[in-house]
This record gives C-alpha cells, sequence and structure tokens, in this order.
C-alpha cells in the first residue's frame, strides 16, 4: 500500500547525503611521506577528517629524495645479499619492495627504525667528520676533486662517507641547491676512475636504464654520460619522442647494448660500475620524489655500501653530481611503459605522489593517457608494479574530477581492478584497491558498474572473510568475530556508496549471496565486543540501512506478506493470523496457536502485539530476509544504545525507520518488536541527541512506528516533551539549532502521533507546544516548517474536545489556522494536488474519519509518487523533501483510521514507555 | 531439539517422575520453567533453535523433589502427566505442573545430552 509508506529514508538520500555533506570525498586519510631535513627518515601523516561518508585515501611520498637515500642506506646492510644477483634487475627488485612496504603502507606504521637509524648513523658520522651543512656543500666538492688523486683516505672513510654526498641534498631539502653542486671536476674524476671498470652485466643494466633518465642541463654532465655510455646513446626513446633530452632517448638504446658491451668485462669492475649506477640516480633523488629510477639507486647504493669502505673515492664524487632533474610528467608516464620493471614501479610510485593532492596533475595524467597504461599495469605479474600503479591509481581517483574516474572506468579499469583483487593476496595491494573502487564508487554513473563487475567479489574476498562469518559453520569452528581491517573498511564503504544507487542496486546486494549474511554478522561481532564506533561499523550498518529501503516493496514474495486489511488493525488478531496462514506454509501449527490464543484469558489479550506470533521457520532464515527479521531490531538498538557515532546512530535509526515502514507483516512485527524489546525509551533519548541528523532519523522512526496503535500511545506519552523540546522556539531556536529538515521531521511526527488521538494531542498541549507551534507558523521562515507546524495546529483544533482548555490558554480558531494572508510561504511551494486549505475545512472528529474513503484515493495517487519523487530527489537533495513528505504525513492518518479507530481506546492502559503488557505478561521463568 | 510445527516430533526423551514436597499449602516441585509459545524464544538461552517456544527447565533447586528425581537445568519438557508442553503457554504450563491435587507429575524431558549419547551408542555398532 502506497499510502502506507511513510516516510522511509531512501538510502539514496543518505549514502548520496552522507556524500554531499561531505563532498565526495570526505573522509581523506593523507599518507605523506617526508623525510625531514635533520633526519633522513620518512614520515607519514594521515588525516582522516570525522566525517567522511566517502573516504578517499591517498597517499602521498614527499620529498623523496630522502626516502630514496634512507632505503638506500637501509639497504646496506641487506645489499650484498641482494645484489649479487647476476641479473641486474634483482637488485632493483628487492630494493622496489623495501621501499614499497615503506610507504606504501601509507604512513601508519611508516618509519622503518633500521632504516632510520642506520641512516642517521652514517649521517652523523659523516656530519662528525666533515662537519657540514648545507653552506658547505662546495667545500665537499673541492674535497672531490682532490678525490681522484687521495683514494686511500676516503676509502678509509666510514661508510657514511659514501652518504655523503647525499647530505647536503637532504638537510636542504629543496632541489635548487643541489643543481648548484653541480661540479665538472666530479665528473671527470669519476670518469676516470670508474670508466675502465665497465661493469659486470647485472650492473650494467641498471646502469643503463638509470642513465638515459638521467637530465644533465649542464654542458659538462652529457659528456660524462657519453663516455661512459658510449655513441649509442643518442638514440631515440621510443615512448617519448616529445622527450627530447638526450639522455633520456638513450635509454632503450642502453639497455640493450650496455649489456653486451659490458658483458665481457665481468665480474673484475663491479664496484666502478656501481658508483657509476649512483650517479645516474643521483637525478631521480635530486627529484625528492620516488622518481622511478630510484629503484636502480637503491640497488647501486646498496652495492656501494658494501663497497664502501675499499671502494674508491670516485664514488663519492659521482654521487653529487647534481646535474639532474625530475622528470616531467609526460616522462614519468612514459616511464610507465618502460621495459624494465622497476622503472615502470617507481614511475606509478611518482606519479602517485605528483597526483597526491593535486587536482591539476591528476587532470595532467588523464590528458596525457596516463590513465589506461596504468590500468594496464594492474595486470602486471610482478607485485611491486601492480601495486604501485593501483596507489597511483587511487589517488588519481580521488576527488572532485569525475572525469579522472570516468577515466579509469572507460579503460576498464574496474574489471582490471576486480581482477587483481581476486588475484592477490598482499594486504597493502587489495588495500589500495579496494580504495581506488571506494573512490570510483562516489560517482554515481560507476556505481552500476562497480556492482556488476565486482559486487560478488568484495563479498567473497573481502566481507565475508573478514566479517567471520561462514556460511556452513562447522561444529567444532568456533564463530569468528569481525576484523575490522582496512581492506574490509574500504570495501564496506565502496558499497555503502553502491547500495545507494537505486532499487536495481539494492536488488543486486539483496541478493548477493552471503552479503547480508555476513555484514549481520559483522555488525554483530562489533556489538559483542562492544566496538563499535568505527568506520567499518559505520558503513556495515549504512548498507544495511540502505537495503532495508522498501523491503517491503522491493523483496521477492513481498506480495505474499502485504496484508493490508489485516495490517492496519493490529487488533483484529484472529483474523490477521487465518491471512497469514493463507499465505504461507505453516498452516497446521497455525491453527493450534489461534487455538491457544482463544483459550488465553480475556480481550486483554486479544491484542496480538502482545504475543506477536512470527511465522515458523523451517529453515534458518538468510540472506536478504534477515534485513527485517524481527531479531535486527536488537541488534540495531544495541548499536542505537552504545554507539557513540552520529553516521552510525543515524543508519541505524534509519535502518528501523525503513523496516518500520510500510504495511506489511514484517513492518508489523518490527514495529512491535521495537517496542517489545524496549526500544521507544532508547529512541526517545536520541532525540536529545546533539547531532542533527540523529535527532531527524529518530523522529521520523518514531513516526514509522506510531503506525502501531500501542507504540503511538507509549510514544505520545512519554516522547512528547522531548520531540517538543526539539522545536524552536520563538524567534530564537533552541540551543541545539536543528536544521530545518529536522524541525520538520519532528513536527510530521508530532502530527502523526497527535492524528487519532486526542490523549496524544492533550499531551501535546500539555508540554506547551502550542506556543511554539503557533510561533513557527506565524513566524518561521521555512515555508515547510510553516506547513507543518499548520497542519500539526489544524489537527489539535479539529479535536472539538480539547477547543475548551485551548480556549482557557488564551487560543482561539485563528491560531490554529494556516496563516492564509499575507503568508505566501505555505502552500505556494506545494504541489498543486495538494492543498493545505482543505485541511482547515475537515474536522478530525470521529465523523470524519469514517469517510475515508474520499481520503483514501488521494493517498494512493500521492503516496507512491511521492516517494519516487522522493527517491529520485534525494539523490541530489539532502533529505526527503518537505512538500512531499509533509503530503505523505497529512494523508497517512487517514488511510489508518478506518481500521484503527474501533479499537484505539478500548485498551488504553496507562502505560508506560516500556509497556508492561510488551514485556511479557508471564514470568519468563516461574518457579513449581 | 527443534521441531517443526504441525510435523511429527521425534525426540529422545527420558521419563522422570517427580514426588512433590508438601510444604504447608504448597507443592514443590523444586524447579523452574521458562519459554512458552507466548515467550521470546530468542531469549531462551538453552534451546538449540532459537524458535523453539518449548517449556525449558531452567533452574533446579538444590536438594529439592526435581534435583533427587535426576531433573538437570536445560532439560526441555515435552510433556507434563501425558500433557504435550511443547505448545503451550507458559502460564499453562506452570498450571499443569501445579496442580494442587497431584502429588506426582511424570514428565517426558528431552535433553541434549541423551540424544548425543543415543547418537553416539548407535554409531557404535
Amino acid at each position: 500500500m502506497p499510502a502506507e509508506v511513510k516516510q522511509e529514508q531512501s538510502p539514496s538520500n543518505q549514502t548520496s547525503l552522507a556524500m554531499m555533506q561531505e563532498p565526495q570525498e570526505v573522509v581523506e586519510e593523507t599518507v605523506t611521506i617526508e623525510e625531514d631535513p635533520g633526519t633522513p627518515t620518512s614520515h607519514v601523516s594521515v588525516v582522516t577528517s570525522e566525517d567522511g561518508t566517502t573516504r578517499r585515501t591517498e597517499t602521498k611520498v614527499t620529498k623523496m629524495v630522502k626516502t630514496v637515500t634512507t632505503r638506500t642506506v637501509r639497504q646496506v646492510p641487506l645489499g650484498p645479499d641482494g645484489l649479487p644477483v647476476p641479473e641486474g634487475s634483482s637488485p632493483l627488485g628487492s630494493y622496489t619492495d623495501s621501499i614499497d612496504r615503506r610507504y606504501m603502507k601509507n604512513g601508519e606504521r611508516f618509519i622503518t627504525p633500521q632504516a632510520t637509524s642506520t641512516l642517521t648513523r652514517s649521517y652523523n658520522n659523516y656530519s662528525d667528520s666533515y662537519n657540514d651543512t648545507p653552506d658547505t656543500q662546495f667545500r665537499h666538492y673541492t674535497l672531490h676533486d682532490g678525490y681522484g688523486d687521495m683514494p686511500d683516505n676516503y676509502g678509509s672513510l666510514s661508510r657514511g662517507v659514501n652518504y655523503r654526498p647525499y647530505r647536503p641534498y637532504m638537510p636542504t631539502g629543496g632541489y635548487r641547491p643541489e643543481n648548484s653542486y653541480t661540479l665538472p671536476i666530479r665528473k671527470d674524476d669519476y670518469g676516470h676512475v670508474a670508466q675502465p671498470q665497465v661493469p659486470m652485466g647485472s650492473s650494467t643494466v641498471d646502469l643503463n636504464r638509470s642513465q638515459p633518465e638521467r637530465f644533465q642541463p649542464e654542458p659538462y654532465g652529457l659528456e660524462d654520460d657519453r663516455r661512459s655510455l658510449g655513441p649509442e646513446d643518442e638514440e631515440p626513446y621510443d615512448l617519448e619522442p616529445d622527450y627530447s633530452t638526450a639522455n633520456r632517448r638513450t635509454l632503450p638504446g642502453r639497455t640493450i647494448r650496455e649489456p653486451l658491451r659490458n658483458g665481457p668485462r665481468v665480474r673484475g669492475y663491479e664496484d666502478p660500475i656501481e658508483a657509476e649506477l649512483i650517479d645516474e640516480r643521483h637525478p631521480y633523488i635530486h627529484g625528492m620524489y620516488p622518481a622511478p629510477l630510484a629503484q636502480p639507486e637503491r640497488g647501486s647504493m646498496a652495492s656501494l655500501d658494501r663497497m664502501g669502505g675499499r671502494r674508491s673515492p670516485s664514488i663519492d664524487s659521482i654521487r653529487k653530481d647534481p646535474r639532474w632533474r625530475d622528470p616531467d610528467l609526460p616522462e614519468v608516464i612514459a616511464m610507465l611503459g618502460h621495459p624494465i620493471d622497476p622503472v615502470k614501479s617507481n614511475a606509478a610510485a611518482y606519479l602517485q605522489h605528483l597526483c597526491y593532492e593535486n587536482d591539476k596533475i591528476k587532470k595532467d595524467v588523464r590528458q596525457l593517457k596516463g590513465i589506461p597504461v596504468l590500468v594496464s599495469l594492474l595486470d602486471h605479474p610482478k607485485a611491486e608494479v601492480h601495486r604501485k600503479a593501483c596507489g597511483a591509481l587511487r589517488n588519481i581517483s580521488y576527488g572532485k574530477d569525475h572525469d579522472n574516474k570516468v577515466a579509469i572506468k572507460s579503460c576498464d579499469g574496474i574489471p582490471a581492478l576486480i581482477r587483481l583483487l581476486r588475484k592477490t593476496n598482499d594486504m597493502e595491494v587489495r588495500e589500495l584497491i579496494t580504495g581506488t573502487l571506494w573512490n570510483l564508487s562516489s560517482y554515481e554513473p560507476l556505481k552500476m558498474v562497480i556492482i556488476n563487475h565486482g559486487l560478488q567479489t568484495m563479498t567473497n574476498e573481502v566481507i565475508i572473510p573478514h566479517s567471520g562469518w561462514e556460511h556452513e559453520p562447522n561444529e567444532d569452528s568456533k564463530p569468528r568475530d569481525a576484523e575490522w581491517t582496512t581492506v574490509f573498511k574500504n570495501t564496506s564503504g565502496c558499497l555503502r556508496n553502491v547500495s545507494s544507487d537505486g532499487a536495481e542496486a539494492r536488488r543486486r546486494l539483496r541478493e548477493c549471496e552471503g552479503l547480508v549474511d555476513a555484514l549481520l554478522h559483522a555488525l554483530q561481532s562489533a556489538v559483542g565486543k562492544k566496538d563499535m564506533d568505527n568506520k567499518s561499523v559505520e558503513n556495515c550498518v549504512c548498507i544495511m540501512r540502505n537495503l532495508s529501503y522498501h523491503v517491503h516493496k522491493e523483496v521477492p514474495g513481498a506480495e505474499k506478506f502485504q496484508d493490508p486489511s489485516a495490517l492496519q488493525a493490529p487488533g483484529s488478531a484472529g483474523t490477521q493470523r487465518k491471512k497469514k496462514d493463507d499465505a504461507g506454509c505453516f498452516g497446521g501449527k497455525k491453527a493450534k496457536e489461534e487455538w491457544f490464543n482463544q483459550g488465553r484469558k480475556n480481550g486483554e489479550h486479544d491484542k496480538n502485539y502482545d504475543t506477536l506470533d512470527l511465522p515458523k521457520r523451517t529453515e534458518p532464515t538468510k540472506g536478504f530476509e534477515l534485513l527485517y527479521q524481527p531479531e535486527v531490531v536488537r541488534l540495531y538498538l544495541s548499536l542505537l544504545t552504545e554507539s557513540q557515532n552520529y553516521n552510525t546512530l543515524e543508519a541505524a535509526a534509519g535502518a528501523l525507520q525503513n523496516l518500520s515502514a510500510g504495511q506489511w507483516t514484517w513492518s508489523n512485527y518490527i514495529r512491535a518488536t521495537v517496542r517489545k524489546e524496549k526500544g521507544l525509551p532508547i529512541l526517545v533519548e536520541l532525540l536529545r541527541s546533539d547531532s542533527d541528523k540523529v535527532v531527524r532519523a529518530v523522529a521520523i522512526a518514531l513516526r514509522n512506528l506510531s503506525i502501531d496503535r500501542r507504540n503511538k500511545d507509549l510514544i505520545g506519552s512519554y516522547a512528547m516533551r522531548d520531540l517538543v523540546s526539539n522545536l524552536p522556539s520563538g524567534q530564537q531556536r533552541p540551543a541545539k539549532n536543528l536544521e530545518e529538515d529536522t524541525v520538520v521531521a519532528i513536527l510530521n511526527t508530532i502530527h502523526e502521533i497527535i492524528t487519532d488521538s486526542s490523549e496524544n494531542a492533550r499531551s501535546l498541549i500539555t508540554a506547551q507546544a502550542i506556543d511554539k507551534l503557533v510561533a513557527i507558523n506565524r513566524t518561521s521562515q521555512s515555508a515547510r516548517e510553516t506547513k507543518a507546524a499548520s497542519h500539526v495546529l489544524q489537527t489539535v483544533w479539529s479535536y472539538k474536545e480539547l477547543r475548551n482548555a485551548l480556549t482557557k490558554d488564551g487560543w482561539n480558531k485563528t491560531h490554529f489556522q494556516p496563516i492564509a494572508a499575507g503568508t505566501p510561504k505555505g502552500s505556494k511551494s506545494c504541489k498543486p494536488g495538494y492543498d493545505d486549505t482543505t485541511l482547515p475545512l475537515m474536522e478530525k472528529s470521529q465523523g470524519h474519519r469514517g469517510c475515508s474513503g474520499g481520503d483514501m484515493i488521494p493517498m494512493d495517487e500521492l503516496g507512491p509518487d511521492g516517494y519516487s519523487t522522493i527517491d529520485q530527489r534525494d539523490k541530489d537533495s539532502k533529505y526527503k523533501s518537505s512538500d512531499i513528505s509533509s503530503d505523505l504525513q497529512e494523508r497517512e492518518p487517514l488511510k489508518n483510521d478506518t481500521n484503527r479507530k474501533h479499537y484505539i481506546r478500548s485498551n488504553r492502559p496507562t502505560v508506560s514507555l516500556v509497556d508492561a503488557c510488551d514485556v511479557k505478561p508471564q514470568p519468563v521463568d516461574s518457579w513449581v | 531439539m527443534s521441531f517443526i510445527p504441525g510435523q511429527p516430533v521425534t525426540a529422545v526423551v527420558q521419563r522422570i517422575e517427580i514426588l512433590k514436597l508438601r510444604d504447608g499449602d504448597n507443592l514443590i516441585l523444586g524447579f523452574s520453567i521458562g519459554g512458552g509459545i507466548d515467550q521470546d524464544p530468542s531469549q531462551n538461552p538453552f534451546s538449540e533453535d532459537k524458535a523453539d517456544k518449548g517449556i525449558y527447565v531452567t533452574r533446579v533447586s538444590e536438594g529439592g523433589p526435581a534435583e533427587v528425581a535426576g531433573l538437570r537445568v536445560g532439560d526441555k519438557i515435552m510433556q507434563v502427566n501425558g500433557w504435550d508442553m511443547t505448545m503451550v503457554t507458559h502460564d499453562q504450563a506452570r498450571k499443569r505442573l501445579t496442580k494442587k491435587k497431584e502429588d506426582v507429575v511424570r514428565l517426558l524431558i528431552s535433553r541434549k545430552s541423551l540424544e548425543e549419547v543415543v547418537r553416539q551408542s548407535m554409531m557404535q555398532r
């Protein structure tokens, strides 16, 4: 019944709302890796914004130069093992790994102690011996000049000495000083020493690779390179024709050739080669970023360190050679296609860094067609390559520029990410993948794509395993708790976003095998562990809330449970039960139960909410059915009681709101179960929350819950004061200063509560609400508030029995009429079909209710439309829009009236909010 | 042990005969029951199937007639003096157990451990 649909939170609203509120990428997790000058260590700072519905993570690597250095140093001890490897690339590989570990972690535990310590040590040594300050850099060079001649001295230097060259850079932190360093002399020295010693095969590869990248603005630099590299360098670089820097072009050529050239020379030359490598790396190092080339450097460094003691001084001098610049964007993108894997991965890592919080670069990357390349790297077999590519994509996908997200999608990035998720077991990679998907999921048009490609995979690969839920628990396996991992958080965030994409999305998620079960399990374990303030829980609740939206219309077989006639009349227990039997399965038992019920003594018991008989299940409930089983009520109530997270509170209240909407069997159960589980006091308590949206969600939930007659009585008696206290009084708003939406929601709830209940209307008057209502009606700047208040007032006035009291208080009819004249606000904005002016005419007397026929019709029309409209609208607008909801509100009471009125006052106990009757009439446990 | 309403129940049961203890006007069995079709079955800590609304023994007083007779906490009462107890309200069960004119109640109870014993012995054979 459309009419019944009260306000449900449309999931889309919620989600999108969240997104809107915190613009798409609300939460930003930033990992910044920096090294500070003094201590060459890397820092990771994580910035998380509270609100974050949508949470994005970016990793930033700052000042790579230093980072690189650090690693290198660190590597030193490790180096010997890795380096000897015959293949040039292998050292690189190891390097990469360590780097990845460091910063990919995104900084949470970012600094590796070893690295730091090592680095520091060397650094210190260096400082001590040389007493260097950035200013003295030149001095070093001077020394270098002397180098060639005095190898011995250098050799004696500690390992730290080897690093010395870097030192100046690190403290400075800037790029420029380095350039100034450039001294031709060094090169020469190096050249002399190094050149003859051509590297062994393995190192050659590295060397080659690195060399091309190096850019030397200064005249001298080139010469050196040439020398060592040979003429072949000149060959054009395939990938980046644009970048004609001579060095660059040479890349491919060298790579290939060098090995050949050097091949014969093999072993003996290791040291020099390495030195050369180092030299070449420099450019990247200088860049401060983990430039693509940085990797090779590491390898070389390591070897360098190894050799350090005995090495010839030339290395130092080589390193000092500053004539490098950072690769620019097209170069970096071109490097993504470089044949050597470490270059690829370094380029990707560098890109990730560049893109961090830099929308311009992201855009440039997109326009330079970097995104398809990165996506293609996702399928790369080498872990560090796809990891870094994924990291870059995550940063690129973050931000308001949806074109970046679309670009990832249009080169089939989403299936690629999902493929990788299926393939990899690396936690970091999974975090990156899911983080990227989360980012992508914030853009509406991509939601369905993500669902189509990744829903089941994300569920199977992440949600289910991390939730602790098991399909078929073994006898001996203990129930596991959920693990709140980053992967789970990211994935649930992604699903949370996609779950707001309308009915089809909801259907897909509901029917996704194991998803609902796992989410519920996770939430239950959160409640069990009293750990429910975290983001993962918030995401899970939000998904549940969204999936609960319109559940009474959308789940398969929902029609069976639609029971219009019986539903509105909770009093007519017998009929309802029979209806149920017809619908279902449990015929035999039902009859018996009914017999028992009849056998039960008196009229008290015929309010069937006391003995709510849920359909018996022949097999355990699973899948989407779990969404609306009364058992979930307790879960949500626990969350509402325990959680401190406003978003979680809002979502849990929203879930109850959604479940208690509509007129099907299950929403009846839910409404009664909330009462039985003593949920009403919990909800009322939350009306005092400081959070606007929590108050709003709770108010709307209470409204839906009051479809149940007994709930309405209870809420009217015990929640009225809290509801009223949330209303603005006269000019000044209450301390909380609630938003318009919230005020309207509260007014609508009050309206619902006093409809058909003069008792409740009386308690409204007692709660001093008339003052406020009249004030809102007359002075509010908001048309929606005015209108909602006016509806409440009209309803109050419609109870003739109350008019006396009202008149005594000094009110008269005009106070309760809509302010037609002078205030254009009220009805103008309303839908044409629904006009307020008719309201004053209707009197809410018993007689009036009888004539519901006429009223029903409009309701039916409006109901569904209103709903769908809301649904749509909400995607953009924040909440349900006022007009519509108020329309619904007005009508709704009428629809229910027909059935309700008969039994209404028959048994109206002096109820306490925790209904005594509900609490179980009999002792739960009695001695015999 | 769970059952499906309307379906025959197969259960391993044990007969327990409790002689009520007279205490003035009161007859005491020395145990307490929980459950019933009017109760929330999910709160029953003893049932295996949380939808089971049967009557369960929740407490047994030390040295009381029930303990002497071998009744244990967690037993599910299937019958009392021949009356079915699997589909009754809590109050009905209580009344059935506390008839003033009956000095003896004969219970048919099922117990998880019993089922296991039977299952094991069957497997051994």
